[in-house]
């Protein structure tokens, strides 16, 4: 890989000024499982690398049924899903973070960094997507917090500026609410997502996204709205997985087919709504 | 004959070392002023190359040396010497990833910026991508001066053709006996090309004296077929390489040809004095080490009405890649073994190894027998529904018998297979159904038996030393490669037997060609076997040569002496002994004068008789195999109908070792094997789209991991394999072979479709079970 500068800030502004007297030139560095394997396949060359790993602060995770769940950007997948909160309340996000490669890996991955490098397989991001997490961001016009779904563009592309950094994502508590994560995957382990789900429930009604299967992870609305209020019977699950293939559009990779995606987000919807009903 | 060491469970000889990390792999040793590798390879699956521009690489600071193809004078190759180490200027590169030019620089960083900065110009050629294309009349030629190579005598290249090997099997009159069939049944299969995958990439180091003398540390299996390889595609002499293979992290056969030594050497030599490293990268394992061959498999049999196989009509097409140096030997092993360990009275076998531009065949553990029998064994099935009879049955009646004879027309005078069958099925309890599964999920249970012989030159050598130390410890002296199998502990295991002291008191030493005596390859599963026989007959030499002195010593006539404890004693007066180590720098007197000298023994092992067999017939006229090792697996699976996720629940066991050296290594070949039997059916594939390798990298390249390791439980039996030692034959890879097909049918028992292809993965279960259920 080519040679580059390591850069190390102390606090999120200096990281903020770097970023920008940088502009163009740098990455950031947080848990380093998707930034050093680019680098070392070369996809990209940056002169600067900025560490925030050492930022005091941002490796905090925080819950209060007010207001809600509170992950810092470098706060680990291990960090997550072991967490007695998360398990407690968002037990779907534990095990959509314990699903993210290896336990080596999970030791230095972030959720941050799964939602920044924006694949549309993200393990972590349908969780935050059914629970309408904010990304909350930092840059040199100051704070902002945008909903995941705005956040994630397309296939590796968000709407972070150049200057701007994530500094956490807030994940609201919903009361009562009881969500199933889904990994389909050609090995259990250590693999990558075929198609991977999160069903939440609340109450009669129902949210759903699914990664894998369009350029970004979606939430599937008319699914969602088919299910709106009514008590689930097998016809009516029957109804919505069918009609969940229909709201999504996976292509054929080496990993699987179309069809065989299709297939298989059908499988998780019924199956996670008969486990909810 | 009671022993006292062999057949014991010896911890590992390398344990310690190993888990600490203390153990030195070729990547660990960092040598002064070294320098390192990086190579320009060819984007193309086949292209002429034109010329190449080095020019600009040669002026980056840090840049020592660049080199072309024009380095090699000579091609080199185990069993047919078709590749250079690097494509030449003027030539072809014959697959994508072909080495075409290389730098040797200060890091590898810089060595890796030079290449990008060397041109070349190529001429893109039209490829073949599929073996039986390739055997077609019109297909382009990948080696059009195949003819000209030299060439083992034992294999038949055809002029003018991509076939780099045609081997025939003709036993019995095949054509008579479909006459006599109440059946004929034809069924075709595919295995795809599968990596090796050891947990050390390969890497080799350079170093070239001023005084001519070359030394190479390479991760490999077979310093002495390196040395012998490089020997000859340099023209220099043997005294003048020397070949050190320190710890080796794996090799699975991806080790036994000479890969990347072949890189370095050119480097070094040009760098005098500078030690030049290359480390290959996981990318680089999957492309430009070895890839097990593709294969495609057609197999018509001629049965009876009772399920007695009456003729067989096999053909076997290798996708054997851009050089087929060791793979013309996989097809003759798989032409070899094509009848199955079955006793067939007529065989007809055609195995042709043949040029593609794919990634380089090579040797795979089991060395062509886990392609054949996932066909074979999946046919035993097919036959026996269509007959009415149960997997067992057919397996039962066909199965080899002591007095029964291979398809080579070889007479078994030892064969355990139908002693594994009970134990499978018992273990398994196949008669049984399985226990019930939940929603939506199946169960099932398969069998599959297997056989494999050593594949190797009839007259493949082994030699040990043995050396005893003033204390009464010893060192034991072989290139009798420990690659993680377990060879320094069995091998150890052997010399302490003979010499009657503790594992422990001997020393192993291995893999330096300048000192640990000739041993042919560690390949083939026949280190304890023929390295086990040298090293007895080393122990042995030593124990009769310092019962010589000892006779003259104690006043007692030799032939009443022996080696026990540690001491040598009377047979008949135990209390009448003298500590060996008395012995070990020959005897003395009171007058204090000595004789003798220093006790060494030495051992060298040809397997005596074993002759090739008849280029027309594939007869053979005594035994072609040293040996053949068989045995059974058993599994029960479970699959999701919804997901077609197949999780094997449970693999049994069982083969004929002749004589088990150490139990727990033993189980722990089993075990590993059954695992990796299971990634090759259930996971592994080299994904290839025109040449290239889409899925060179663990992220798409999946393996079991130890969550998909089902239950696992190891048997074995033991009949005496004559000329082994202790009764010993090899099991490292034979325990491979039935895994695969094993599954396959079990997955056919669970769902009633029959794959013909592996893997076999949840996508193509799912998808045959909607197809099913259409047609329903």
């Amino acid at each position: 890989m080519k040679e580059f500068q390591y850069l190390r800030p102390e606090t999120v502004e200096e990281a903020v000024a770097l970023r920008c007297e940088h502009e163009g030139r740098s990455v950031l560095l947080n848990g380093g499982t998707d930034i050093v394997i680019q680098l070392r396949e070369r996809l990209i060359a940056p002169e600067f690398v900025i560490d925030i790993k050492h930022i005091p602060g941002l490796n905090q995770i925080t819950f209060s049924k007010e207001e809600g769940l509170y992950i810092g950007a470098c706060v680990t997948m291990n960090d997550i899903s072991d967490n007695e909160d998360v398990r407690k309340y968002y037990p779907f996000l534990s095990e959509a973070a314990h699903s993210v490669g290896s336990k080596q890996v999970r030791n230095r991955a972030t959720l941050v960094g799964n939602i920044v490098n924006a694949s549309p397989l993200c393990d972590t991001g349908t969780p935050l997507y059914v629970c309408e997490a904010n990304i909350c961001i930092v840059g040199k016009e100051g704070k902002r917090e945008i909903p995941i779904t705005e956040f994630i563009t397309f296939v590796r592309k968000t709407v972070l500026k150049p200057d701007e950094i994530v500094v956490g994502v807030k994940v609201p508590y919903i009361e009562g609410a009881k969500g199933i994560f889904t990994k389909i995957s050609r090995r259990k382990e250590v693999d990558l997502a075929t198609i991977c789900g999160t069903v939440l429930k609340i109450g009669d009604n129902y949210r759903m996204a699914f990664g894998a299967v369009a350029p970004t992870p979606i939430r599937l609305p008319e699914t969602e709205s088919l299910l709106q209020e009514k008590k689930l019977t097998p016809e009516l699950i029957d109804e919505a997985a069918k009609h969940a293939c229909t709201e999504v559009s996976p292509i054929s990779d080496i990993r699987a087919s179309k069809e065989y995606r299709l297939d298989v987000v059908e499988v998780t919807v019924r199956r996670s709504l008969e486990q909810l009903a | 004959m009671e022993l006292k060491y062999v057949g014991q469970s010896y911890e590992r000889k390398d344990a310690v070392k190993k888990v600490t990390g203390e153990a030195e792999y070729v990547d660990d040793i960092r040598l002064p002023r070294m320098l390192y590798a990086w190579c320009v390879r060819s984007p193309y699956a086949h292209a002429r190359i034109l010329s190449i521009d080095t020019s600009e690489a040669e002026k980056l600071p840090g840049v020592k040396c660049v080199i072309t193809g024009d380095e090699y004078p000579n091609r080199a190759g185990l069993y047919l010497e078709d590749r250079y180490f690097m494509a030449k200027i003027g030539d072809t590169a014959k697959y994508m990833g072909e080495a075409v030019a290389a730098v040797a620089a200060d890091t590898p960083e810089i060595a890796r910026q030079a290449c990008d900065l060397i041109k070349v110009e190529y001429e893109e050629l039209p490829g073949v991508i599929n073996a039986v294309d390739a055997m077609k009349p019109d297909a382009p030629l990948i080696h059009p001066d195949l003819h000209t190579y030299k060439v083992a005598p034992i294999f038949y290249p055809e002029k003018g053709t991509n076939i780099s090997h045609h081997y025939v099997l003709r036993k019995g009159d095949a054509e008579k006996g479909f006459a006599e069939a109440d059946y004929v049944f034809e069924n075709s299969f595919y295995i795809p090309h599968v990596q090796h995958v050891p947990l050390e990439p390969h890497a080799a180091i350079a170093k070239y004296d001023t005084d001519g003398k070359l030394t190479v540390w390479a991760s490999c299996q077979s310093p002495y077929a390196v040395r012998q390889a490089l020997s000859v595609a340099f023209a220099m002499p043997l005294n003048k390489i020397r070949v050190i293979s320190p710890t080796v992290g794996g090799g699975f056969g991806s080790k036994a040809g000479t890969t990347l030594e072949g890189i370095v050497i050119p480097l070094a030599k040009r760098c005098k004095g500078r030690p030049v490293k290359l480390l290959y990268t996981r990318e680089d394992e999957f492309v430009n080490a070895y890839v097990r061959q593709g294969m495609h498999a057609r197999i018509k049999a001629g049965v009876g009405k009772d399920g007695k196989i009456i003729a067989l009509h096999n053909e076997f097409i290798w996708d054997g890649g851009a050089y087929t140096e060791y793979g013309v030997n996989i097809t003759k092993a798989g032409g070899w073994a094509s009848a199955g360990p079955y006793d067939i009275d007529n065989v007809w076998t055609d195995s042709y190894c043949v040029y593609t531009n794919h990634p380089v065949g090579g040797p795979y553990r089991g060395f062509g027998m886990c392609e054949i029998h996932f066909a074979i064994e999946q046919n035993m099935d097919i036959i026996a529904e269509k007959v009415g009879i149960s997997p067992v049955e057919i397996r039962r009646l066909n199965g080899i018998k002591p007095g029964g004879y291979t398809g080579m027309g070889e007479r078994m005078d030892v064969a355990g297979l139908m002693d594994c069958i009970d134990q499978v099925v018992k273990e398994i309890e196949y008669d049984k159904p399985c226990q019930p599964a939940g929603p939506h999920k199946i169960r099932a249970k398969g069998i599959a038996a297997g056989w494999k012989s050593p594949s190797m030159p009839t007259n493949a050598g082994s030699s040990a030393i043995i050396r005893m130390n003033e204390d009464g410890t010893f060192f034991l002296m072989s290139s009798g490669q420990e690659i993680g199998q377990g060879a320094a502990t069995v091998l150890v295991q052997i010399a302490a037997e003979v010499l009657s002291v503790s594992p422990d008191k001997i020393t192993f030493c291995s893999g330096d060609t300048d000192h640990t005596p000739y041993e042919w390859q560690t390949v083939a599963s026949r280190t304890t076997y023929c390295a086990g026989n040298a090293v007895k007959l080393a122990a042995e030499d030593l124990v009769d040569k310092v019962l010589d002195l000892a006779q003259i010593k104690m006043g007692v006539v030799k032939r009443d002496l022996e080696f026990r404890d540690g001491y040598v004693a009377h047979k008949i007066y135990p209390e009448r002994k003298l500590p060996i180590s008395d012995f070990a720098l020959g005897v003395s007197f009171n007058d204090g004068s000595g004789y003798g000298g220093p006790a060494i023994g030495v051992g060298s092992f040809t397997l005596e008789n074993n002759i090739n067999t008849d280029k027309k017939t594939g007869i053979a006229k005594h035994h072609p195999a040293a040996f053949w090792t068989m045995g059974m697996n058993g599994c029960e699976i479970e699959i999701d109908t919804d997901t077609g996720a197949c999780k094997v629940l449970k693999m049994v066991s069982c083969f004929d070792a002749g004589k088990v050296i150490n139990p727990t290594l033993f189980a722990a070949q089993s075990e590993g094997a059954m695992v990796q039997a299971l990634g090759t059916a259930l996971f592994e594939e080299l994904k290839l789209q025109n040449g290239r390798v889409l899925n060179k990298s663990f992220v798409d390249y999946k393996i079991p991991t130890a969550d998909d390791a089902p239950e696992l439980i190891v048997k074995y039996v033991e009949h005496a394999e004559p000329t082994g030692p202790y009764g010993a034959r090899g099991v490292g890879e034979p325990l491979m072979v039935p895994g695969a097909p094993c599954i396959a049918n079990a997955i056919y028992n669970a769902i009633g479709v029959r794959f013909h292809r592996m893997p076999i993965t949840s996508e193509d279960i799912l998808k045959a079970l909607k197809e099913k259920k259409l047609k329903q």
